[in-house]
């Protein structure tokens, strides 16, 4: 940024040089030229909004994105890197921490340390002795006291963890990539994690570190390089000091202009009321992810839920649709209790919910257009004993016609289709049932712009015809512009609720990283 | 567009589209091979024949296909067929009773049978070859304390009498019996709810889940049909064979695996058409008879039909990854008329 800061650099020798990394996806450009480097003794943040090319980078890193696969260059030290897997990667010293801990859950503390790297005697067997001590002095760096023979499965989140980093040590790496370590873990496991990373640093292993939480990024790392739209945007340093109004802005940037239909508000009566929800971790046993939550919803109302990623939205609203196990929680329909166990019972209720992985749970794949978007309502064609196809079809094809699905018909293949127009077919399925109240989860991830824009329209029409309407999205701009509330979920409860105009986008994400 | 590339494009189409496109293509050439080779494989007798012999297979198919689309896996058909059929039996010859009531008992084990599998797949999540794997031992191990491994022999005249009877004095009962079974099987499939709920599940079980579809129910009943029909299969062979043996049926969880996936259905679920599958039982007992009538051993058939599996697996897969280009060429396509508009 500054010339004291160029200084530094060259002052220092950098461990990792990124020239300008382009990756392209069949459609988008993941990445559009980056360049940064990573120094000796240094904590690198690598901080962006969803989708701003940092997993995508990690995984050319990592090599799970080949040689080849991408263009520019990297070069560890001084020897440029093609790295054909993520074992080559390893073997090159560069060492990742995912995310979702990837330990074998059923074997012991000191296998998974070793793995794949088992010490041998010299008639080929495995040293069973040097595997405890190697394992023992592994844990001793990452500060665990630990009996290495116990099985990971047992162990907390946070000591799982530690057992992952003590393994990615054991690899004697130059470089360590730790992906929102802190995801699973309290605060005070959270404060011990990162006096450990300190320590390595000192000890001459360069780290980079990826989260969303700003106020960890600021406390912890020399160093923050802002990524957008791909794109490295801008780098500070801890030196100059943090400013996290600016580092927030550079993360957001531009503004999308007049994508968004004017928003006429009808609010109404209360609709739904959920209290004290708490739902338990999908991944971590014992641990809630949503700890305490209440909130209502009105009618024709847009309730919007921010936060970040792990903060719980999706899981509150799978567990309100039914789709998730919740701990407790009540939920009130038009004032009146229902319980609701199963997605059936909630349907029957008059919910609907548009899921964030249309992949996984959005479409059914081996299905056509009319097939997906018939899958709910598909009890009300039928006579007699058969589904009526004529119907089925007429219904389908008004759908189609409706939402502008492009697609040669409605006999199309829904795999066929882009990312957009699956997102309206399954939409459709949800709009021809008798919904009161439509549960969106990131309704406009992957999608192109018009497609977009088509969607908040059809929001606005959806909520004057009466249908109340929450939206999770990662997109702050989305949020501010269509909902007329904002829920912000952090750390499994609401930190703070904004109405219409209240909110903007540095105050949503105070609110959502607990600055 | 020319009309001679219009065609192809159809025929492609067509053959990507339908899931039995890959049998009936196997069937024709089959058919027209097993002619040359041997004149007589389409008279009127010899089809009768393979029907007649196919008629076994194809009840136990539609069961199969409906299990394998939701994405499950029966291994305990060939037990629960040898089982069926001696309760029957014995329920006949030791206990007396009317022949339809033994008929009926013999069906309610095949229904016992699948429920336990169905709870075990469904409630205790043990994965369906597991669970289906311990329930073969189980109604075999059934089988043998029963019988001590001795046929119960002999059936009641009218009971034997049964399988032979010819619908208008020519056609077996077996085949239009089970043609009836196989045509049920086909409008449950492909034009109830629930037909369409197996297809779900088999595709994505959640989504089908987030739209309200009741899993737990629809496999329930696919595992209960299944060994129901099973059952009803090995007690009609018992009548043909006028015993009931405590080996029949071994290995037919194979065939009719076999035949369901050459018939285009996916064993990893979600696609696959019942007519698909009823002709592939039919092209396993075609291919089994054009071989015996060819004088090929039987140990030299054991090849021939593996290396058809394979090769209609290979198919299959070669129809999958034709769909799968397409399907990534064709949002690309579509961008690109978004951009320009």
């Amino acid at each position: 940024m500054n010339t004291k800061n160029r200084e530094d650099r060259n002052m220092k020798q950098a461990v990792l040089c990124v020239r300008n990394v382009v990756k392209r996806f069949p459609g988008t450009i993941a990445l559009r030229g980056v360049s940064f480097d990573l120094q000796e003794r240094e904590i690198l943040a690598l901080v962006g909004e969803n989708g701003a090319g940092k997993s995508t980078l990690m995984k050319i890193l990592s090599g799970i994105y080949p040689y080849r696969d991408y263009e520019g260059s990297i070069l560890l030290g001084e020897t440029e890197c093609h790295f054909s897997s993520p074992a080559a990667s390893e073997a090159a010293g560069i060492a990742m921490i995912y995310q979702e801990l990837n330990l074998e859950l059923d074997l012991t503390v000191a296998e998974n340390i070793v793995l794949g790297h088992y010490p041998k005697t010299k008639t080929g067997r495995i040293d069973w002795q040097k595997v405890r001590a190697d394992a023992s002095a592994m844990l001793y760096e990452v500060g665990l006291n630990l009996n290495v023979d116990m099985t990971v499965r047992n162990l907390s989140p946070s000591m799982q963890q530690l057992v992952s980093i003590a393994r990615a040590l054991y690899r004697k790496p130059k470089v360590l990539i730790l992906d929102e370590p802190t995801s699973v873990l309290t605060e005070r496991e959270a404060d011990n994690l990162m006096q450990i990373i300190r320590t390595l640093r000192d000890k001459g292993i360069s780290c980079i570190y990826i989260s969303h939480k700003l106020d960890e990024i600021f406390a912890l790392c020399d160093r923050t390089v802002v990524f957008r739209d791909g794109i490295k945007i801008s780098e500070f340093s801890k030196q100059d000091g943090y400013d996290s109004a600016r580092v927030i802005e550079d993360m957001i940037g531009r503004r999308l202009v007049s994508m968004y239909p004017e928003r006429r508000v009808q609010m109404g009566e209360e609709v739904l009321r959920a209290e004290h929800f708490q739902v338990p971790h999908p991944f971590s046993y014992g641990k809630n992810i949503v700890e305490d939550v209440s909130f209502t919803l009105h009618k024709g109302e847009i309730l919007g839920l921010a936060g970040l990623v792990g903060a719980g939205r999706s899981e509150l609203v799978s567990a309100i649709f039914g789709a998730m196990p919740k701990k407790c929680g009540k939920l009130y329909l038009d004032g009146k209790p229902v319980e609701i166990t199963n997605p059936e019972q909630a349907i029957a209720c008059g919910l609907g919910f548009l899921s964030e992985d249309r992949k996984k749970n959005g479409f059914v794949w081996s299905m056509n257009i009319r097939e997906n978007m018939t899958l709910v309502t598909l009890r009300t064609l039928v006579r007699k004993v058969f589904i009526d196809r004529k119907k089925e079809s007429r219904l389908a094809d008004s759908y189609f016609r409706k939402l502008q699905v492009k697609a040669p018909g409605t006999e199309t293949p829904i795999t066929s289709l882009s990312g957009g127009n699956q997102q309206k077919v399954i939409l459709a399925k949800w709009l021809m049932s008798d919904i009161k109240i439509l549960m969106l989860d990131e309704p406009t991830r992957g999608i192109d712009v018009g497609t977009k824009a088509e969607i908040y329209k059809l929001m606005q029409e959806l909520t004057d015809g009466g249908i109340s309407i929450m939206m999770i999205s990662s997109e702050m701009p989305e949020l501010l512009a269509m909902c007329d509330r904002i829920e912000v979920l952090g750390k499994g409860v609401i930190q703070a609720e904004f109405s219409r105009g209240e909110a903007d986008e540095i105050r949503l994400l105070q609110a959502a990283s607990c600055t | 567009m020319t009309q001679d590339k219009k065609t192809r494009i159809n025929f492609s189409d067509w053959f990507l589209r339908r899931p039995e496109s890959g049998i009936v293509l196997i069937l024709i050439l089959f058919v027209a091979f097993a002619t040359c080779v041997n004149p007589s494989f389409l008279s009127y007798k010899n089809v009768i024949n393979i029907l007649r012999a196919s008629g076994f297979t194809l009840i136990s198919v539609v069961g199969m296909a409906l299990i394998l689309i939701t994405g499950g896996l029966d291994l305990a058909i060939g037990s629960v067929y040898a089982l069926g059929a001696l309760i029957s039996g014995i329920a006949m010859t030791s206990w007396n009773l009317p022949i339809p009531v033994a008929i009926l008992l013999g069906l309610i084990v095949g229904l016992i049978c699948g429920t336990l599998n169905g709870v075990m797949v469904v409630k205790a999540e043990i994965p369906p070859m597991i669970a289906t794997l311990g329930m073969q031992y189980i109604a075999r191990g059934a089988v043998s304390v029963l019988t001590k491994g001795v046929p119960i022999y002999p059936l009641p005249d009218a009971f034997i009498n049964l399988e032979p009877t010819k619908l208008f004095g020519a056609v077996p009962i077996v085949i239009p019996f089970s043609i009836l079974i196989a045509v049920i099987g086909h409008l449950i499939l492909s034009s109830t709810v629930f037909g369409r709920s197996v297809y779900a599940i088999g595709g994505n079980q959640d989504a089908a889940r987030i739209s309200g579809i009741n899993i737990a129910r629809s496999k329930m009943i696919v595992y209960i049909v299944m060994s129901v029909l099973a059952a009803l299969a090995g007690i009609l062979m018992s009548s043909r064979l006028g015993s009931a043996e405590p080996s029949t049926g071994t290995g037919l969880e194979m065939k009719v695996i076999c035949a369901a996936v050459i018939g285009g259905i996916s064993v990893s679920g979600g696609l696959g058409t019942m007519l698909g599958a009823s002709l592939g039982a039919l092209f396993m007992e075609a291919l089994t008879n054009s071989l015996t009538v060819m004088r090929i051993s039987v140990y030299w058939q054991n090849i021939v039909f593996g290396v058809v599996l394979v090769l209609s697996v290979l198919l299959d897969q070669y129809k999958r990854q034709l769909i799968r280009r397409r399907s990534t060429r064709e949002p690309a396509a579509e961008k690109h008329e978004h951009e320009k508009s």
